[in-house]
């Protein structure tokens, strides 16, 4: 590796919240930063603090924040050092991490080769089995007949699910409580998986019907150094997409954090892993964690893990890819108190309808222990093309009962109006008894939503854990 | 190495051009072929036309071997490479606008306020002399990249103010990641404005040409 450079100019390949998170730090850092953005973001948050900007496209992702050539014609014009992908969009794509290689452009993240690995779902757990990490008793393979798909079966033990190899999010699913029903279900996940993710390669695992999900932070630099900062509790989810998180679990102790930190972290060695990523990880009633997936990017929820453990991951990302040694050790991490996050979305808090349009009052709550992540203002028009997110909320406070009355707070004085937001369902679920508790699983919104007249996500999917962003 | 890049041709090293006569009446449809746009947009799914150990050869193929052009063409994906045309890029940012101070919104308050200026873009100053022109027809720059007026630094402009245009001509070239995409005015009428300079960056958008149309 090339000894350690200082980046002079950075792009930002996003939108949003995140574009904006990325371009604050890099302010700190003294690094010059470029937005691109797509015609109808021209007055985005992100356009206006970044020093440079350009328009890379029209509207819809496909021809602006995924247009590979659109952005490196940018990047080199601009003259920058490296592009920070974010999350989603090209956060993942081994592709345009290659291609940023291939023009000297330093992209912020794990190599090509490390993001196609993990990105392959049947080949991530072949690599994680390999490395010692717990993975959820499952076909080693892609299923290729009917009779395969049953021994397999009888040997993980029903229910199974199936799912598709190259994809997530819900999409090529099925729940098999029967032998009798798997020949179908394998037949129509694998043709919604071809559908959806262009592979129609499904493998099958042990399905668990309460599951908590659980992720690893991890910090890893290009000389094989790595630490994990502690846990996500995530479990809140609707259809896949998490809704709210909180760093520690509630349900975590110190023993088994350091176990699930530790096989993070030797999974990370054993494939040459660096910069940021996650473990998502599924715990069975009995408390045994199993591998799901590897998010090999920065996530949505990663400011609570920067709450509790004093630490900034785009920092570390920035500082990484420049070729710094990590620069502490395992001993050095630290976690304190406990912080909450509230996903504020652009959409009708019950029926869950997007509600893009103008926003008219605009008020964000301040005060001890409150950040809000946004790339919103008063009178922006939130545009309809993209995802719903238009702020992060994060509380953070000694104890859990206290992060849960300053989130309460917080969400109070968080007055949004011209569109309608999630911020009344974020306050029934501070109010709500089971999630004070702190003893909740995945089914937790569902069986909320159908307690509190809400629409109920209702579907048997609902229930599946798998990809969730 | 695959079929393609064995036909690279190459004008500085005085090599035969390998290409055999069908490939020049292939290049020679190709010119005849202006039925629309002719800038090189990578299809989305690239990875079925070109993949990256071929594209890294062709880099460095070019800049092994000092190539100044270069055809490539395989399943219905064609490439054009012009290098060192316009002699290296200097390294500095292109030209501008001047920095646009702007208020820093007041840190710490619980009203976020609005950020009043736009930091500098390649298209600033084009919009707003385009704006102007409300009654003419602007072409526009399709992608992000570096203009220039002419096929080459010395050949004659493709258009200058007063030349007629036809759907098919081609008004500028503008070059995106080594590639030079030929931009065709798809209207008939004069050049009545020109917004751009040569070697200037250009963002998706941007007012390239005011036409009167005709």
């Amino acid at each position: 590796m090339n000894g350690p450079r200082r980046f002079r100019k950075i792009l930002i390949a996003n939108r949003g919240e995140i574009a904006c998170r990325i371009i604050w730090t890099c302010k700190e850092m003294g690094i010059g930063t470029v937005a691109v953005h797509s015609d109808v973001d021209r007055d985005s948050l992100h356009v206006r603090f970044a020093d440079e900007s350009v328009c890379i496209g029209p509207a819809p992702s496909a021809q602006s924040y995924l247009n590979i050539p659109a952005i490196i014609s940018a990047a080199e014009i601009f003259n920058v050092d490296a592009i920070h992908p974010g999350y989603g969009f090209l956060a993942e794509s081994a592709y345009f991490a290659e291609i940023c290689e291939a023009c000297n452009i330093k992209f912020i993240g794990p190599r090509p080769n490390v993001i196609q690995l993990m990105g392959e779902k049947v080949e991530a757990r072949r690599a994680m089995a390999a490395a010692g990490v717990p993975i959820l008793p499952g076909s080693p393979d892609a299923i290729t007949s009917e009779e395969e798909g049953i021994r397999l079966a009888r040997e993980i033990g029903f229910p199974v699910i199936v799912k598709a190899s190259a994809g997530g999010g819900g999409r090529g699913m099925r729940v098999v409580h029967s032998e009798g029903e798997l020949g179908h279900a394998l037949e129509t996940a694998s043709t919604e998986a071809a559908a959806a993710f262009k592979s129609g390669d499904v493998y099958i695992e042990r399905f668990v019907e309460r599951p908590r999900h659980i992720e690893i932070q991890v910090l890893a630099d290009e000389h094989g150094e790595c630490v994990y900062l502690g846990e996500r509790e995530c479990s809140i989810q609707r259809r896949h997409q998490k809704l709210l998180e909180e760093a520690p679990s509630p349900m975590m102790t110190p023993e088994l954090r350091q176990q699930m930190g530790e096989a993070a972290v030797a999974a990370c060695k054993s494939i040459g892993y660096s910069s940021a990523g996650t473990f998502e990880f599924l715990l069975d009633e009995d408390q045994r964690f199993y591998f799901m997936e590897m998010n090999t990017r920065i996530q949505v929820e990663h400011p609570v893990t920067e709450m509790v453990t004093l630490t900034d991951i785009v920092r570390n990302q920035i500082r990484i890819a420049e070729g710094e040694p990590l620069g502490f050790t395992q001993d050095d991490v630290i976690m304190v108190g406990h912080s909450i996050e509230c996903r504020i979305n652009a959409e009708n808090p019950e029926t869950f309808v997007p509600s893009p349009g103008k926003i008219t009052t605009f008020n964000l709550p301040g005060g001890p222990g409150v950040r809000v992540d946004t790339y919103v203002y008063p009178e922006y028009r939130v545009p309809p093309f993209y995802d719903s997110l238009i702020a992060k909320v994060v509380v953070h406070a000694r104890t859990r009962d206290l992060a849960i009355a300053r989130m309460r707070r917080a969400l109070e004085a968080m007055v949004i109006e011209g569109i309608s937001t999630t911020i009344p369902l974020h306050l029934k679920i501070m109010n709500d008894p089971v999630y004070q508790a702190g003893n909740f699983s995945t089914r937790f919104l569902e069986d909320f939503l159908s307690h509190n007249g809400g629409r109920s996500s209702g579907t048997a999917s609902a229930a599946l854990t798998g990809a969730a962003v | 190495m695959s079929a393609g890049i064995k036909r690279a041709m190459s004008d500085q090293d005085n090599q035969q051009p390998e290409a055999d006569s069908s490939a020049t009446t292939r290049s020679a449809e190709r010119h005849r072929d202006r039925g629309r746009r002719r800038h090189r947009q990578l299809p989305r799914h690239l990875e079925a036309s070109i993949n990256m150990d071929e594209l890294r050869e062709l880099v460095g193929l070019i800049n092994d071997n000092g190539l100044t052009d270069f055809e490539l063409e395989r399943e219905g994906f064609h490439v054009k490479i012009g290098r060192n045309l316009y002699g290296e890029r200097p390294a500095t940012a292109p030209v501008l606008p001047p920095i646009e101070h702007h208020a820093i919104p007041a840190a710490g308050s619980a009203v976020q306020s609005k950020p009043t200026a736009t930091p500098p873009h390649p298209g600033a100053h084009a919009e707003e002399a385009a704006s102007e022109d409300q009654d003419l027809h602007l072409i526009t720059s399709p992608i992000v990249g570096t203009f220039y007026r002419s096929p080459s630094p010395t050949a004659e402009s493709f258009v200058r103010i007063g030349s007629h245009v036809e759907p098919s001509t081609v008004v500028c070239i503008i070059e995106a990641m080594k590639l030079m995409n030929e931009i065709q005015a798809e209207t008939s009428g004069e050049v009545v404005k020109i917004y751009v300079e040569n070697g200037q960056a250009v963002e998706f958008g941007q007012p390239l040409y005011g036409i009167r149309q005709t």
